[in-house]
């Protein structure tokens, strides 16, 4: 037997080369904190337990925790479910992002950053008989609370830990807490193998730099026992398939109202539909960030319950899941409503329905559907249909099926967003007008018609065969929160694009004989300003290399050399500063 | 080169030198002032057996009577169990007897058990007859040795005795194919000559 040594950096184990990380600073890059929710018979829903104990939560954001992990009590989920749950962190709370986490961050996509401003909530409800408890019942929530969106890769943690522990109780969480404590952190582009109470889950983390669409993860061994290792394909993607599949005939509006930003509530009979249904629909625009607001699972008891249901003014561009009856009188106003009945049996292969007006949407017992009087812009794509349609009757995979739709669905978003792409291309300066000795030109501000213009040559038609009235679809989108938003981060790439450009410009130039010629007072002003560029550089992450970096400040030093002993010391303190 | 994942967890009493077991075998290590394990921790190394990678997936439980109930966590889907005992103390000895029984009862039904008496090193303060645990390992068919992860004794050899008792992943396929060939003997017998 000959050993073959250490395993690579992608183990969780070598604890004493990782010793700069304090205990739960690990743990802190994946998790908030662990809630166990349970029913008091006074108090209601409440916190029975919080691992870390150190982790903070305010009372507001615990009252939501309890409202949100357990189901709507008409419901009536007997048994295990699973689903997930959005709430807006409480203001004022200190955004304490770990250095390590920025790195990790910036190299997300855009859909998988961290939430600057919600938490998620992943929860395994178990609601059994138990004669021997008060109200007959056993009725309990394990949630993980994140600010990480890993949808698929927290619903597959929190089933491994919640059912040991409504056996074993509380070492369980003890021994959970430390094995993730023991995690690498979540970095885009590694693949890491994460044990957690018996088994180890092998993910690969997304970076932006992977091509849409691509597989994530490829596993080399062999077996597959699920007692063992677990490799998952994604780490967020829901199954679109199964969760569109009561309104598939439907995808094609659906994804013109998400693209659009446009109100839409989904009511659905328990929360784990409702949640993955809203999950669906927010990643059905994938690579496209959907920017607006969006509830997976929202209720009355929720604290912008008010604000979103008030009729005083027009429904907020925000997606939610409802399962309580009583939002059907709530939101009778609101413009689009996608009602989910009970699970259909498998292989069940739905008829053609229209989209019902929303006048007839009434009462609790209306049939399920897509409820709008949205007219899509662009026409229904049969063959989309057909496809899939066909795979229902062929009882094709749903892993499959669903493939096929996902592929859709990013064909198509690609078709809408690569004139788009193309045209803010072309905002940016020419490579000439940057000057070491000005501020980096701004880019050309959006114009709709000179974009507009493009469209009759390079729009979507190049890539998509789906007719319809594109043109109008554009109009609507550049005035959608979503177009607002891509439109901000692309704005802002180029800006640091730009900064590096000047920055890379300045580097080319030799200082020492601008500074010779120039007066003692100039000298001191410009490498006080490049001393400004340096730290701006590394506090934005700027796209410049070290080299260029190191150059600069070699510069820097070189000038500051040239000075007077006095102002030397001056600006070598501000150096530290 | 196939590539077989082992799951493999450790069992004991608290202080038998379970973890000291690991970080010998993993990382070639020692420490005396190892803290007492929470849960359980998890180590990987990989080694060649034959013309097989193991990958063993070494769960190294708590020894701590409060984590005692997670232990099907960690043997459940184990190929193999290795359950120490201190041969400086009789009762780590008993504990073990009661990890077998427990593992007879509700582990997977091929686990292979190994037995290691660590802190061999401490032979003048010995408790616990290497005979006596020699026996008692055959009698229930597990490997036995005796280690000192203290000194890099014998630790290696626990994971290779354990990598031998593995039925290799080509045998089981060719064995059964052979089972095949038996049952239509006659037919593959003409076509072979």
């Amino acid at each position: 037997m000959s050993a073959l040594g250490m395993e690579g950096s992608e183990e969780a184990q070598t604890p004493s080369g990782e010793a700069l990380s304090l205990p739960w600073d690990r743990f802190s890059s994946w998790l908030h904190c662990i809630c166990v929710v349970g029913f008091d018979l006074e108090l209601g829903q409440t916190v029975e337990a919080m691992y870390p104990s150190h982790a903070k939560l305010t009372d507001k954001e615990k009252t939501s925790i309890c409202y949100l992990s357990f189901p709507d009590s008409n419901s009536g989920c007997l048994g295990d479910t699973q689903f997930c749950f959005r709430f807006r962190q409480s203001t004022g709370r200190k955004s304490s992002l770990h250095c390590v986490l920025d790195q990790v961050d910036r190299d997300s996509p855009v859909y998988l950053k961290k939430d600057p401003s919600c938490f998620y909530g992943y929860v395994y409800f178990r609601q059994v008989r138990d004669k021997t408890l008060k109200r007959g019942y056993f009725q309990k929530s394990l949630v993980l609370i994140s600010k990480l969106p890993y949808i698929n890769f927290f619903h597959t943690v929190v089933k491994q830990i919640a059912p040991e522990y409504f056996e074993r109780n509380d070492p369980c969480l003890e021994a959970a807490c430390s094995d993730i404590d023991r995690w690498p952190a979540p970095v885009p582009g590694k693949t890491l193998h994460l044990p957690i109470m018996g088994l180890v889950v092998k993910v690969r983390i997304p970076t932006k730099h992977d091509k849409p669409g691509t597989t994530q993860l490829v596993d080399m061994t062999q077996q597959t026992d699920a007692h063992i290792s677990v490799a998952l394909p994604t780490i967020h993607e829901v199954d679109l398939f199964r969760c569109f599949s009561p309104v598939f005939f439907h995808i094609q509006l659906l994804w013109e109202l998400v693209l659009l930003g446009e109100p839409l509530v989904v009511m659905a009979p328990s929360p784990s539909q409702s949640s993955e249904t809203v999950l669906a629909l927010v990643g059905c625009i994938s690579p496209l960030k959907y920017c607006s607001d969006f509830r997976p699972y929202f209720t009355i008891h929720d604290s912008e319950f008010k604000e979103y249901t008030t009729r005083t003014q027009a429904p907020p561009s925000v997606i939610f899941g409802v399962t309580n009856p009583f939002f059907a009188k709530t939101l009778q106003h609101w413009p689009h409503i996608i009602r989910i009945g009970d699970v259909k049996l498998a292989g069940d292969v739905p008829k053609q329905v229209k989209v019902k007006k929303l006048k007839t949407l009434k009462t609790l017992d209306s049939k399920p559907g897509v409820y709008s009087s949205y007219k899509p812009y662009l026409n229904k794509d049969e063959e989309i249909i057909k496809q899939l349609q066909k795979g229902i009757q062929q009882k094709r995979p749903t892993e499959a099926q669903n493939a096929i739709l996902r592929r859709h669905f990013l064909e198509l978003t690609q078709s809408f967003i690569i004139p788009l792409e193309r045209y803010v291309a072309s905002l940016m300066p020419l490579l000439k007008s940057i000057s070491a000795w000005k501020s980096p030109p701004q880019p050309k501000p959006f114009s709709q018609e000179e974009f507009m213009k493009t469209l009759e040559k390079t729009g979507p038609q190049l890539t998509s065969r789906l007719k319809g009235d594109w043109i109008g679809l554009y109009r609507h989108f550049l005035r959608s929160p979503n177009f607002d938003g891509w439109f901000r981060s692309r704005r802002k790439e180029m800006m640091q694009k730009l900064e590096a450009l000047q920055l890379e410009a300045l580097c080319n130039e030799d200082l020492l004989i601008w500074v010779q010629k120039h007066t003692e007072v100039e000298s001191v002003d410009l490498v006080l300003k490049l001393k400004n560029k340096l730290a701006f550089a590394q506090r934005e992450h700027l796209p410049v290399g070290v080299d260029t970096l190191q150059k600069l400040q070699g510069q820097v030093d070189t000038i500051i050399q040239e000075l007077p002993e006095d102002l030397r010391e001056i600006l070598l303190k501000t150096n530290s500063s | 080169m196939a590539l077989r994942e082992l799951k493999v967890c450790l069992l004991g009493d608290t202080g038998v030198g379970k973890s000291s077991i690991v970080w010998r075998f993993v990382e070639d290590s020692f420490d005396p002032n190892i803290n007492p394990t929470i849960g359980a921790s998890f180590m990987t190394k990989t080694v060649q057996y034959q013309n097989e990678l193991h990958k063993f997936l070494i769960w190294d439980t708590a020894g701590q009577e409060r984590f005692r109930a997670l232990a099907p966590m960690y043997y459940r889907g184990s190929t193999a169990a290795i359950i120490a005992y201190d041969i400086t103390k009789e009762e780590t000895f008993s504990t073990l007897k009661n990890w077998v029984k427990e593992l007879r009862q509700h582990g997977p039904p091929n686990i292979v058990v190994a037995i290691a008496g660590n802190k061999c090193d401490l032979n003048d303060v010995r408790e616990v007859l290497e005979k006596d645990a020699k026996d008692y390992a055959d009698s229930i068919n597990a490997v036995f040795v005796e280690t000192s992860a203290k000194n890099a004794i014998n630790i290696n050899e626990l994971f290779l005795e354990i990598s031998k008792r593995i039925p290799s992943a080509n045998t089981s396929a060719t064995s059964g194919k052979g089972f095949k060939l038996r049952r239509h003997s006659s037919e593959t017998e003409q076509r072979c000559c």
